[in-house]
């Protein structure tokens, strides 16, 4: 890989990449990765952040995590980064409310 | 909040393993808890509502493989709407009822003796998700998505399809706001059987294009 | 009723589709940064025009950028044959990759 490719050529673009065999698998979302892909969906409904910029979005995460972090775990950072530039919240409200949320949840399965 | 990942909810992270269970851990995960927080706070700052949220999920689970397999059954019975599916598969699907919540396009792809179609997205994971619902795990990893394009009939062949040498194999990579359904061919020996009978038949992957339909194992993804 | 006004519309910039079907195009080989729809793969491809997708839809790379209300263009089903994608390409020679490219990466041939 070329210097110029350091720059130019997005992590998540991997089509004719070496890669091993096909795994079958899959598995039945969880609620909060059910969420998750609402919440993707209304942020673009309601033109806050549309699915390019989420796409762009998960591409900036950069390859290593982008290779390292699940599907929806992807998304919920590149949300949380969009929301700090567009100014929906800062990275101190967010650190707050999930304070908030894990001390609400920790005797509780699943939050919601 | 500890700033380790791996503190909460670790086995969340873990269905990239084929055989490992999905285990649910008593507290929820990091990345759980950052969903919910990103979501609380945009409902306080009332950019969106939790109503969004819940009517979307409602859509989300309206949306399965049986929407599709309906159309599938539906082109294999009636010849003129095969004809209009063909020309334009949203309109076609929406003729049915199946509404396009995403603002994508659909372009059918019809399989025949001499075409065979795959989809695949090779920069991320575009899907008919108004028709198929949510796409499967393998479809969104690295193996599935890097080899379609340039390996298909080694792919198709570990989904234990063998496409013969003068067979052309098309594979349709999606990028933009275009989707794609593969139409399968009609097995032989259903000429017989209704509507609903075939649409039991019509598969999730079918529709996907990795194997193809047949008589034996309907139709349960 | 002058019928001359119908036949003397002039269509905007970028209204209609510059490519029609049949039409053999090469894939830009420019390699930018910042956000693309373009995989890597087909730069500088040579393909042929299946299909043109009405209407013109938003640029996804403007998109990307949160402008929502960015430039519409033409998008238009190509056909590569995948021995010109991929030179060692292992099944049969008439095996092909369709994609939707938007008209701002297709040149003429």
């Amino acid at each position: 890989m070329s210097v110029e490719d350091f720059v130019s050529r997005l992590p998540n673009d991997i089509g004719g990449a070496a890669a091993g065999p096909v795994d079958r698998v899959e598995h039945e979302l969880e609620p909060w990765e059910k969420r998750c892909h609402a919440l993707a969906d209304v942020l673009d409904f309601r033109k806050l952040i549309n699915t390019e910029e989420k796409r762009k979005g998960v591409e900036a995460l950069g390859e290593s995590l982008i290779g390292k972090l699940p599907y929806y775990e992807r998304w919920i950072v590149a949300f949380a980064n969009i929301g700090f530039t567009k100014g929906f919240f800062t990275p101190t409200e967010l650190a707050e409310k999930m304070a908030e949320v894990e001390a609400r949840t920790a005797d509780h399965p699943k939050p919601l | 909040m500890s700033s380790d990942p791996h503190s909460h909810g670790h086995g969340h992270s873990h269905y990239h393993d084929a055989h490992e269970a999905i285990v649910s851990d008593d507290a929820p995960g990091y990345y759980e808890i950052m969903e919910t927080a990103v979501r609380e706070l945009l409902i306080a700052k009332g950019l969106i509502t939790a109503n969004d949220i819940r009517h979307q999920i409602e859509v989300l689970d309206s949306r399965t493989p049986a929407l599709g397999a309906a159309v599938v059954a539906r082109a294999w019975t009636d010849p003129a709407f095969k004809g209009r599916l063909l020309e334009n598969g949203r309109a076609g699907c929406e003729e049915m009822g199946i509404s396009f919540y995403d603002d994508t396009q659909l372009i059918v792809l019809e399989n025949t003796e001499s075409v065979h179609n795959l989809i695949v997205c090779t920069l991320c994971s575009c899907y008919p998700r108004p028709v198929l619902g949510l796409p499967p795990d393998w479809y969104k990893l690295k193996p599935y998505r890097a080899r379609a394009v340039i390996e298909p009939r080694k792919v198709l062949a570990e989904f234990g399809t063998i496409i013969p040498d003068d067979v052309e194999v098309r594979v349709s990579d999606s990028t933009a706001v275009i989707r794609y359904l593969v139409l399968p061919r009609r097995p032989a020996g259903t000429e017989g059987c209704t509507e609903e009978q075939l649409a039991a038949l019509v598969t999730r992957d079918a529709m996907i294009g990795v194997i193809p339909v047949t008589l034996n194992d309907g139709a349960a993804q | 009723m002058d019928t001359s006004a119908l036949s003397a519309i002039r269509p905007a910039l970028f209204e209609r589709p510059s490519f029609t079907v049949g039409d053999r195009v090469r894939v830009s080989k420019r390699a930018p940064i910042g956000h693309y729809r373009v995989p890597i793969y087909l730069r500088g491809i040579a393909g042929s025009i299946v299909r043109v997708i009405e209407p013109a839809f938003v640029d996804n790379e403007e998109e990307g950028y949160g402008r929502n209300a960015g430039n519409k263009r033409h998008y238009y089903r190509v056909a590569f044959a995948m021995p010109d994608l991929w030179p060692d390409y292992a099944g049969s020679p008439n095996d092909e990759l369709q994609i939707e490219i938007i008209e701002t990466w297709l040149e003429q041939i």
